[in-house]
């Protein structure tokens, strides 16, 4: 049995390396605006909306709005996909995607809004099109 | 303020329940005679529980807003299903359900625990203890400061759905029969009774890997149907968090069959046992202590209870890990004949190494937020971490799953196994082939589904020849093994070739989405039975045409936009429509829309707009009672200095919901013309419309636009192969279910000496299909 028991050992310790090595390279931070403007790769960067700045092309379908921090400092995310529902309610924004051009190009928004609804969904996901979240 | 029948019968199951504990503790150091005792104690628990339980529903059902938790997710206007689950639609509420059916579970426990009762029920009780204490902090019986509301917030309408109803109780159960397990694992440490608790202990395991498997399927199933995001399983943390215990369950039921087969690994079970129940643990505590609440699609709030839940997760951790650690070197082994490695001894190994370390990973990808934050930046993984690490260990498990059937414990040739799964080889590559002609061409995906086919196909013999002994019954293991197979084939399809594309839909036009067309026709207006939907024609050539409905309507209590998709299912094919973005488009108009908030001034070419006071007439609204004037005073300066006054009139009929506003002409401009179009009297804005103001008249044209609608369209193949899988899976979790749980009545009515002294027998219950004593050359 003792072949067995190495046997799945040493499957196992080359799984959850496999796994954290998958961990490293999907890891995306959670940066302010400054950081993020300096990072590679997928970042995820929270703000609240600033409402005036929402604009929504409905040729290219792209949504573009900017980001305000605590410190008043501002950011442009541009997402290909529709506005949100409750997009003008939310009280802040996730944006998950890569800073590219000056801006952040979302590939997926969470939306927090205020809610009655203690513990439920407050909050929404949307992934920027084609590909709505995919399950595997 | 308390609702104190409520409160009494909380808290008298606390201390019901501590008075249980301890009295079967003085049972355990020799007091026989307090036995009886201890089961009534036990009994006083359970009612306890149950009343607590009964009196929360009593009140939701009678309406009683005065209670905060009532309040919080109840409404006069939810049918009584909606009504019903409300129970379960809050923390306290939960975890009451929890206990709900451990307390009734427990009344099965002391019965099949027999001599190992006192222990037993000591540990059982105690995993359900610290949750009442939380219940008593936290009590859902709090009341409001009067007045009583005469209405309540209502349910999220996200969760009134009927897969909603039924899948917290059914995940609850799951979680409270996984104590089981453990309690039996934490007594069997404790008293050295290595052996007699697998029996015992197997049939809840089984409840547990059938009910939590139920529910994590409904949870996807209602995402698929009712969020429109178009996949089932998103890796959320709150669905990982109820797969991690599933699959740990899983390891563990594979676990206890072969230490009853082998007489062996004791200690991996046992390891198993306490795994599976702190992974429940741990996840009831990041997705309700508020830790994650930056990271999930969800939000969890904080209720206070974060400190209690690190409390009750540390001390059964510590306990498991300590007594584990304590008792690591009395644990008997087996030393006797090592079975080869191609045996199915070790093949249940590698599945349940393979188990523990998915589930293990999956962990470590739900918990990045915590385990980052210790290193500085706290940070996500992508879900495309999931997707990478899930399809290696998915294909270890199905091969090992395809392998098992005609392998025995002790092993088997090289060529013994190749000879047994040569036919199923030929329809493994046969399907792969088929799937290749139809489209199906990438490697990975076709690796994987010639190992999903060969494990189905082999089991399916399994059964068959099991059936054919007249032992379907034993069959359990195989059928399971069948549904994964399909249920991966399902997965890997439907992942892997799904095609999603958005598209415009401007009314009556139709628009071709490769062999699809489809033809947005109108909104359905909604009823008091019928939600607002959206109806589009779609054509394709297998069809001629059909209506397809996906809902888009506004809730009326919250504002908020409520999105369901159309599914139109076949058995080969989902055609998925997801509205995204209704546009009820506008006619051509000239002018220039501007926001005028009380105080502020916007300037146009150089002419200011000051919007000086908005009044709503009260005089005007006493006297007609039916109608609401709005006076708009402008001031506006143009560039040479001047000043001129102006006041523009709004009046809105409540009962047609009209408004009437005339438009004015502006002092000061020779063409210039005014219109409110929209006011918000409490914030003191008004949408006005200006026309004549601008100096190029081409910024005052507003292109008209058509009425549109924006969907998601996604072919999924095969995804019914999903749904399939796991009911057969299911069934056959059922059918082990079934026989496991005969046993165990049949080893506590034979008595429990027998049992020990069966359980040390060589006899394998659960043998090989074909049993196989040659070693393996390579063992």
């Amino acid at each position: 049995m003792k072949k067995g028991y190495w046997f799945a050992a040493v499957l196992t310790l080359a799984f959850v390396g496999f796994g954290l090595t998958a961990f490293q390279k999907t890891l995306t931070p959670y940066l302010s605006f400054e950081e993020a403007r300096k990072a590679r790769g997928v970042v995820q960067v929270m703000g609240a909306l600033d409402k005036e700045s929402d604009r929504y092309d409905n040729k290219s379908e792209e949504l573009s709005f900017d980001l305000l921090d605590p410190n008043g400092h501002r950011m442009q995310v541009v997402y290909r996909g529709v506005r949100p529902g409750n997009f003008k309610d939310a009280i802040s924004i996730v944006a998950i995607g890569r800073f590219s051009q000056g801006r952040i190009e979302a590939e997926k928004l969470l939306v927090k809004c205020p809610s009655k609804y203690q513990g439920a969904e407050v909050e929404k996901a949307y992934a920027s099109s084609p590909a709505p979240g995919k399950a595997s | 303020m308390y609702v104190w029948p409520g409160v009494i019968a909380i808290w008298s199951s606390l201390f019901a329940g501590l008075a249980a504990a301890v009295t079967y503790l003085l049972v355990d150091r020799g007091r026989k005679e307090l036995l009886a005792l201890a089961r009534t104690l036990y009994t006083a628990f359970m009612v306890s529980v149950v009343a607590s339980a009964a009196i929360l529903m009593t009140l939701l059902l009678q309406h009683r807003f005065d209670v905060s938790y009532v309040n919080s997710y109840s409404a006069l206007d939810l049918p009584l299903h909606y009504l019903i689950s409300t129970f379960w639609a809050g923390q306290e509420g939960s975890f009451l359900l929890w206990c709900f059916w451990g307390s009734i579970i427990g009344l099965f426990v002391w019965r099949t625990a027999k001599e190992q009762e006192a222990p037993v029920m000591v540990v059982y009780l105690s995993t359900f203890l610290g949750i009442i204490a939380i219940l008593c902090k936290q009590s859902p019986f709090k009341l409001l400061p009067p007045p009583a509301p005469v209405d309540g917030t209502g349910l999220n309408p996200l969760l009134q759905d009927p897969w909603m109803v039924i899948h917290p109780p059914v995940m609850f159960l799951g979680f409270a029969s996984l104590s089981v397990p453990f309690s039996f694992a934490i007594a069997a440490l404790w008293k050295k009774r290595w052996d007699g608790w697998i029996t015992r202990a197997l049939p809840w395991a089984l409840l547990t890997f059938l009910t939590l498997g139920t529910a994590i399927l409904m949870g996807g199933y209602w995402a698929y149907k009712t969020l429109g995001w178009g996949g089932y399983w998103g890796w959320d943390p709150v669905e990982n968090t109820s797969l991690v215990p599933w699959l740990f369950t899983t390891a563990l039921v594979h676990g206890m069959f072969l230490q009853r087969a082998r007489k062996r690994h004791r200690k991996v079970n046992l390891l198993l046992a306490c795994t599976a129940y702190a992974a429940i643990l741990y996840g009831t505590f990041l997705t309700r202590s508020g830790v994650l609440a930056d990271f999930s699609v969800h939000s969890f709030i904080d209720l206070g209870i974060t400190g209690w839940l690190v409390g009750i997760l540390g001390t059964f951790i510590g306990l498991s890990a300590v007594l584990i650690a304590w008792r690591w070197r009395s644990i008997p082994r087996t030393e006797d004949e090592e079975p080869a490695l191609l045996s199915r001894s070790v093949f249940f190994i590698l599945g349940i190494a393979v188990f523990c370390a998915l589930a293990t990973v999956i962990l470590l990808g739900t918990s990045a937020p915590i385990l980052t934050r210790l290193g500085g930046t706290p940070s996500q993984v992508q879900t495309t971490f999931y997707g990478k690490t899930t399809t290696p260990a998915g294909f270890l498990l199905v091969l090992l799953a395809g392998l098992v059937p005609f392998v025995g414990w002790k092993g088997e040739t090289g060529s013994a196994l190749f000879k047994s799964s040569r036919r199923s080889l030929v329809v493994a590559a046969v399907l792969t082939l088929a799937a290749f002609g139809l489209g199906a061409n990438k490697p990975e995906t076709l690796v994987l589904l010639f190992a999903a086919f060969f494990a189905a196909d082999m089991n399916l013999r399994a059964v068959i020849r099991k059936a054919g002994n007249g032992k379907l019954g034993g069959a359990g293991g195989y059928l399971a093994h069948v549904g994964v197979g399909i249920m991966l084939a399902g997965i890997v399809v439907s992942g892997a070739y799904a095609v999603s594309q958005r598209v415009t839909l401007p009314l009556n036009v139709p628009k071709k989405l490769g062999d699809t067309t489809l033809t947005f026709l109108r909104v359905v207006p909604g009823s008091a039975d019928r939600k607002q939907a959206m109806e589009i024609r779609v054509e394709t050539p297998k069809e001629k045409s059909f209506y397809a409905y996906p809902k888009m309507y506004e809730n009326t209590r919250t504002g908020q936009l409520m999105v369901n998709p159309s599914i139109r299912n076949s058995a080969t094919m989902d055609l998925y429509i997801a509205p995204q973005q209704y546009d009820p488009g506008q006619p051509q108009v000239v002018g220039r829309d501007v926001s005028l908030k009380k105080g502020t001034t916007t300037s146009i070419d150089g002419t200011g707009f000051t919007l000086k006071d908005l009044n709503a007439d009260r005089a005007a609204m006493m006297s007609g009672g039916n109608t609401i004037l709005v006076l708009a005073d402008l001031i506006i300066t143009p560039p040479d200095g001047t000043s001129h006054d102006a006041t523009i009139k709004y009046v809105f009929n409540l009962t047609t919901q009209e408004a009437d506003a005339p438009e004015i002409a502006l002092p000061g401009y020779p063409n210039a013309k005014a219109r409110i179009l929209a006011v918000s009297p409490n914030d003191g804005a008004a949408i006005v419309r200006l026309t004549g103001v601008s100096k190029n008249p081409n910024e005052e044209f507003q292109a008209a636009t058509v009425e549109s609608l924006s969907v998601d369209v996604t072919h999924k193949p095969l995804i019914a192969l999903v749904w399939g899988g796991f009911y057969v899976m299911m069934a056959g979790g059922l059918l082990a279910f079934l026989k496991r749980a005969g046993e165990a009545r049949r080893a506590v009515l034979e008595g429990s000496a027998r049992e020990e002294a069966r359980s040390e027998s060589p006899v394998a219950p659960t043998g090989p299909v074909m049993p196989a004593h040659t070693r393996s050359p390579l063992g």
